[in-house]
């Protein structure tokens, strides 16, 4: 346990316990001291209020608990309560004369940990230690969030919103909800228990605010209860904030590998707005810590992220988990770090697919999975059904994943009928791709066999996840992908599914064809894409764009895409193996239809 | 001299001027701290003595406001709790009332009964302390029947 835990460490706690008193009465502070002294705890005093916060601020580590009174002259002992918990979030006890039960509700409400009437007794002090190792109970419970049950609330504020990202997340799930429920003493307690299942929309102006708190807090120091108050939004919850901050966590570190986190978070919003939106079905970010471009999912595909297909995946056309988890093993660069994501199509608001324009955030990160973001972000379903397709293939089951990929991809559009584009031949992969998909085992035999078998070919981000390739090419994809792909396209319309990819693919022909690379080879495999692509820059951005289109490839153009599929056909040949289907396919074939 | 001492302190808590809080205060006076007990009733008389004439002041300008005088009067009863005087905290009690109650001689004759009553309990601390200090530091609190 944890109290245990912190009763090692301190082997003389709670005697040393350093307390700051606080109360503009002589008489009574220096009776208060002398409690404090013979309960062996050391003490500080002081009869102004402003004193005590400088005191505090100067240090926050200085002092384990503060003792004040209510009334002071020249700060009401309740705003110096607040601030203290705010600002330092240390526990704080309320001494008064007053015994009305009005004052000690708002002392409740206004977060303190207790509420002494005067005159104060030794025996009540000999116990307040109690808050202090109850409030780093909650600390660390938040941070390891592993105990879930017993959160008493002392003071603990950060249950929710430490950074205890990798822990479990059921874990987390729960504890969130515990804390929910376990929250008493926190200022807007009526709101939380009344709203604690309640939904926040975290809409990009919130977000905005919320970063914005976090930015002035810094980072390493940022609270729940501090971004709350800092945020001064009505009617949202310390709970909120601090499951909220728990995925921004996870986010940042999923994509900090790639990039300066500053960066991140100045540009974040959108892009963790996106990824989470999508997520407000699913409950909470779960967050896998993927590494970016580590390509390493680990992770049990299903254990990796307990995606709530629901919501995210409903979107892709439900291939809820199967995306997702299978991008447990997220070819280097494919895999965007989050599963989540993938279902969710974070990934997309990350790569620069926000509707916007390029502006992604990813642009400089090497974002795997990038080109499924891409695709997300471009067109809802269609890139939704995309990404999910490449999420699937470069996790775990590459080989499935891949395969299933790019059957799926190409499913999608069986319709997409590259107009003036060799892309005939890719629509004809795009069915095969649906054969494949809806077969779920190779591409069934069809006319572009090559194709298929490109799709297959890589295994997805495992086996060949060329994270060099990937990232370079997934920074590029990104962006331009979104706009470049869909622009390029010749028709838009002639791939169904590259719908919206289409849009977002075209915009930059070039940039598209290095997302399509990416794309593919995060699909296929890094390096066959590349080949893929290089061999023709053309064809491979069309194709690209196809295969975007088709699994979530951006791709603009069917004709195009064939032309790529081809390509990487003949390279990835050995790999396809689209093997998974399942993977892919399930969601594939969801995909398929938005494709 | 000790028993005298005693007695005196005896007889403060019988007649009421003093409570248990006082006793605490004494069960915190160690070697530590030796003249503790005196030092706050010091301490008291001083902070109260300010409080006294604030008060006293407010009275005389005739406004009445009396959240003003409540909040001053909430202060004093603070610290005579404190401190264990208790017949001064009644009054403080009182005047509170009176105070609420919009009751402005209330409150002036309250609070001249409260001045009467602090400066007795002043009075006789000082002669406690002075015969403590005379008897010798063993003094231990002892607790009326």
């Amino acid at each position: 346990m944890t109290v245990e835990q912190n009763f090692e460490a301190l082997d003389q706690f709670p005697a040393g316990m350093r307390v700051l008193a606080v109360d503009d009465d002589q008489t009574c502070l220096k009776i208060l001291e002398t409690l404090l002294r013979r309960c062996h705890y050391h003490v500080t005093t002081t009869n102004q209020a402003q004193k005590a916060l400088e005191l505090l601020r100067e240090n926050k580590n200085k002092f384990d608990l503060v003792i004040s009174d209510v009334d002071m002259p020249d700060m009401d002992g309740f705003k110096l309560l607040e601030l203290v918990g705010l600002e330092m979030d240390l526990p704080v006890i309320m001494l008064s004369a007053h015994s009305d039960p009005k004052y000690v509700m708002k002392g409740v409400t206004h977060g303190a940990c207790d509420y002494l009437l005067k005159p104060v007794r030794i025996e009540e002090l000999k116990n307040i230690w109690q808050h202090v190792v109850r409030s780093r109970c909650d600390k660390n419970r938040g941070s390891n969030n592993n105990n879930v049950g017993e959160k008493r609330d002392g003071s603990g504020n950060e249950g929710g919103g430490n950074s205890d990202q990798n822990n479990g997340r059921a874990n987390r799930k729960r504890k969130d909800q515990y804390n929910e429920e376990e929250d008493e003493e926190r200022d807007d307690n009526d709101d939380s228990s009344a709203q604690k299942k309640q939904r926040v929309v975290w809409t990009v102006e919130l977000h905005k605010k919320f970063v914005a708190a976090v930015n002035q807090l810094g980072y390493e120091k940022a609270m729940p209860k501090k971004i709350l108050d800092l945020m001064n939004v009505e009617k949202l919850t310390r709970e909120n904030v601090a499951s909220h901050l728990q995925k921004f966590r996870l986010y940042l570190k999923r994509i900090s590998g790639v990039t300066n986190q500053q960066a991140i978070m100045a540009n974040s919003d959108l892009h963790f707005l996106q990824m989470t939106s999508s997520l407000n079905g699913l409950d909470g970010f779960h967050h896998r810590p993927t590494t970016v471009g580590s390509g390493q999912f680990h992770g049990g595909t299903p254990g990796m992220r307990p995606f709530p297909s629901n919501g995210i995946l409903g979107r892709l056309n439900s291939p809820s988990g199967i995306g997702v988890r299978n991008l447990s093993s997220p070819p280097a660069g494919m895999f965007l770090q989050n599963q989540n994501d993938l279902g969710k199509f974070h990934h997309v608001s990350s790569l620069p697919l926000n509707h916007s324009d390029g502006g992604n955030i990813l642009q400089g990160l090497p974002m795997p999975l990038e080109f499924d973001q891409l695709q997300t972000n471009n067109n809802n379903k269609s890139i939704a059904g995309s990404s999910m397709a490449f999420p699937t293939f470069s996790t775990q089951q590459n080989s499935l994943i891949r395969a299933p990929n790019n059957l799926v991809v190409l499913e999608g559009h069986p319709q997409a009928s590259p107009s003036g584009f060799p892309g005939h031949q890719i629509n004809k992969r795009v069915e095969h791709w649906s054969n494949a998909v809806s077969s779920s085992t190779l591409p069934p035999p069809q006319t572009s066999n090559s194709i298929h078998h490109q799709f297959d070919v890589s295994p997805l981000p495992h086996s060949r996840p060329d994270p060099l390739e990937w990232n370079n090419v997934s920074s590029s994809y990104s962006i331009p992908f979104c706009d470049s792909a869909a622009t390029d396209t010749t028709n838009p319309g002639a791939f169904s599914r590259n719908t919206d990819f289409d849009s977002n693919a075209n915009a930059q022909p070039g940039v598209f064809y290095d997302s399509l690379q990416m794309r593919q080879s995060g699909n296929y495999g890094p390096t066959t894409d590349a080949a893929m692509l290089s061999n023709n820059p053309k064809e491979g951005f069309v194709v690209g764009q196809q295969k975007l289109q088709s699994g979530g490839f951006m791709v603009a153009d069917a004709g195009s895409l064939d032309d790529i599929v081809n390509s990487t056909m003949k390279q990835e040949q050995s790999q396809g193996e689209l093997s998974g289907g399942d993977m892919g396919y399930g969601g594939f074939s969801s995909l398929r239809t938005c494709i | 001299m000790q028993r005298q001492v005693a007695l005196i302190k005896q007889s403060l808590f019988d007649q009421g001027y003093l409570d248990e809080q006082f006793m605490e205060l004494e069960e915190l006076q160690d070697d530590a701290n030796p003249n503790f007990v005196e030092e706050v009733s010091a301490l008291y008389f001083k902070d109260s003595a300010r409080l006294i004439n604030n008060i006293d002041q407010a009275l005389e300008r005739g406004s009445f406001d009396f959240n003003r005088l409540d909040s001053y009067m909430h202060q004093f009863k603070g610290s005579s709790t404190s401190i264990g005087a208790s017949k001064v905290k009644a009054e403080c009690t009182k005047f509170r009332e009176y105070c609420r109650a919009g009751n402005a001689e209330g409150c002036l004759r309250t609070f001249q009964q409260l001045k009467k009553e602090h400066s007795t309990l002043r009075k006789k601390l000082e002669h406690y302390f002075q015969l403590a200090r005379q008897a010798g530091p063993k003094e231990t609190a002892r607790r009326p029947k």
